[in-house]
């Protein structure tokens, strides 16, 4: 059997008295695309940043393509080919579109020459329909464009493995439905995707496989229908406002 | 695709250099012997520029440093030292000090990069104090402890008797310093140009407005912030050297002066942060301000110089850059009334 891309061994994460993450441990194949949900607060985003090395497991190993990345900085697992599109879009100010997807692709993969990361530029403006607008401020961006540029910018680095936080929240279903194609394209291409997302059609339709967290620690794993079948799943989504549990 | 925009850059910093080159010749020839004190305001104004457009390279990065004194003083020190202990020739110690300026970034910058905002800030404050310490405590026949030491003048120019007039001595000796001083700011100009023309302004601009999304990216912020610091702190180190050179001497309180890391940010704050111009105009403009206020005040000038100071910066909070960049977009808006009214979010 092959080296998991991405693993995830006893990772563990406090802020003072509270335990974000508990013994949370995955491992996600090559090619895979395996989403995380939980209700808020159940140490989702926590999780992608300690993959994404944003911050330091109070105790746990983050492995990548077999290499243990656990103190590692963040440019460095970036190298190693994991990008990531944040929740709240963290574009680059003061910069154009086409700057901040620079960003990515010039210093995604060290060392690539400047017309090859121009390429990936365009590749990435391309897909995530932003080329007309490579020239403007990001600040004249609505939301779905935002969002766009979130993941435009993580292509751009050229990923192995692609961790997206709740990329869909706040986009119509129309909108949502192209991104959904987006991700498979993406995926379809070989890039592996971890995905963060509350919106459970989104999950249905993307995930291979899905983990349960609830209160930091993991809930159930398997496939969308296993989890959804599964009893203490659906006790820990009761009392959930949230409309699209249903 | 930035090919022509750096070419641009370069002629135009190269007319720019090349009309201040042609300056004390013409300042010769309009005013005669007023010309002296015209090249001294010129030189002064010229080291304001070097030392601004060096102090926001490392703006650049968002790193506040209130360090420049440090390096200005060690490349001072560096230059003075090497002539005191050696046969070096004059101008050996120009280089060297931005060596040294440079070495110690390394070592200062590689040990406080990681802190962040104001406590980086605040780390480096402490720099010019420490090393004004040491060099206190050196012995001295090495630095001249707390007393200083002497440095021979750069240019010696020697007054024939029949042949030139006395003022023309020293019109010589201004003549050259304003150009070793253009020359610097000529390769702090360089320096900046090519920063902005190339990946490193994409990593600046990137640690600067969100150091860990930088990161995610695949930016390594500290290094990106310490190579700004290096580069600032070895022109910085130059100018430093130069000037103790003009000055004659230098000693531990003068030289790491604090005036010197306020004078660093202050200038570029009123011109516009992160640009090659803003730094470079503001020095120009500051520098003319102060010698009239100097002129016609006299005693109480630097309260007006203040006064100054503090309304454009609350008129023009980004600087004079800033002035003309948001009046340029104010005349593009104008242009494009008619047309569908846009609805941008105005920062």
């Amino acid at each position: 059997m092959p080296e998991p891309i991405l693993r995830a061994e006893g990772l563990s994460r406090s802020f003072g008295g509270l335990k974000a993450v508990q013994d949370v441990s995955f491992s996600v194949e090559a090619g895979e695309v395996f989403a995380i949900i939980g209700p808020n607060g159940a140490g989702k985003t926590t999780t992608l940043d300690l993959l994404s090395g944003l911050l330091e497991p109070s105790s746990g190993r983050v492995l990548l393509g077999g290499v243990d990345v656990t103190r590692q900085p963040t440019y460095r697992r970036c190298h190693l080919g994991l990008g990531r599109a944040f929740q709240v879009v963290q574009p680059f100010p003061e910069m154009t579109v086409e700057e901040n997807l620079m960003v990515g692709a010039l210093f995604g993969k060290p060392g690539a020459p400047a017309t090859e990361a121009a390429r990936r530029v365009e590749a990435a403006l391309e897909r995530t329909g932003l080329s007309h607008l490579r020239e403007a401020p990001v600040e004249d961006l609505n939301l779905l464009q935002e969002k766009r540029l979130e993941i435009a910018r993580a292509l751009a680095t050229e990923p192995k493995v692609l961790l997206l936080d709740e990329v869909m929240a706040g986009l119509r279903p129309a909108e949502a439905a192209q991104a959904v194609e987006l991700v498979k394209q993406v995926n379809a291409e070989g890039v592996t995707v971890v995905f963060i997302e509350h919106v459970m059609p989104v999950v249905r339709d993307l995930a291979h496989r899905v983990l349960v967290m609830d209160h930091g620690r993991e809930l159930a794993r398997g496939t969308y229908a296993e989890v959804t079948a599964d009893e203490r799943v659906v006790r820990a989504y009761l009392g959930d406002p949230d409309p699209e549990e249903a | 695709m930035r090919g022509r925009g750096l070419w641009l850059d370069l002629l135009a910093a190269a007319l720019f250099v090349g009309l201040l080159a042609a300056l004390p010749g013409i300042l010769r020839g309009a005013y005669g012997q007023a010309s002296v004190s015209y090249l001294a305001l010129g030189i002064r104004a010229v080291g304001l520029a070097v030392l601004a457009l060096s102090w926001d390279l490392v703006a650049r990065t968002g790193q506040l440093s209130l360090a420049h004194a440090a390096f200005y003083g060690a490349g001072g020190y560096a230059a003075a030292v090497l002539l005191r202990l050696t046969d070096a020739p004059v101008w050996a110690g120009i280089p060297l000090a931005g060596v040294v300026a440079a070495a110690l970034a390394l070592a200062l910058g590689g040990a406080t990069l990681r802190l962040y905002g104001i406590y980086f800030a605040i780390g480096t404050l402490a720099f010019a104090e420490v090393l004004k310490t040491v060099v206190k405590s050196t012995p001295f026949a090495i630095t001249g402890g707390s007393v200083g030491t002497n440095l021979p003048p750069l240019f010696r120019p020697q007054f024939v008797a029949g042949a030139m007039e006395r003022w023309e001595v020293a019109y010589l000796r201004n003549q050259g310093y304003f150009l070793v001083y253009l020359g610097l700011l000529a390769l702090a100009i360089l320096v900046s140009v090519l920063v902005q023309r190339s990946r490193l302004r994409h990593a600046f601009t990137a640690v600067r407005t969100n150091e860990w999304v930088a990161g995610v990216m695949g930016v390594n912020p500290a290094r990106t912030k310490l190579v700004a610091f290096v580069i600032s702190s070895a022109i910085v180190g130059m100018l430093g050297a130069i000037e103790a050179h003009r000055f004659g001497s230098v000693n531990p309180d003068a030289t790491f002066s604090v005036h010197t890391t306020v004078l660093a940010l202050v200038t570029p704050i009123f011109g516009g942060l992160y640009t090659t111009v803003g730094p470079i105009l503001a020095a120009l403009v500051l520098s003319g301000v102060e010698e009239t206020l100097k002129r016609t005040l006299s005693d109480g000038y630097l309260v007006a110089y203040g006064v100054v100071l503090v309304v454009s910066i609350l008129f023009m909070p980004r600087g004079v850059m800033g002035l003309f960049r948001s009046l340029a977009r104010r005349r593009r808006a104008r242009a494009a009334v008619g047309a569908v009214a846009p609805g941008g979010r105005d920062a």
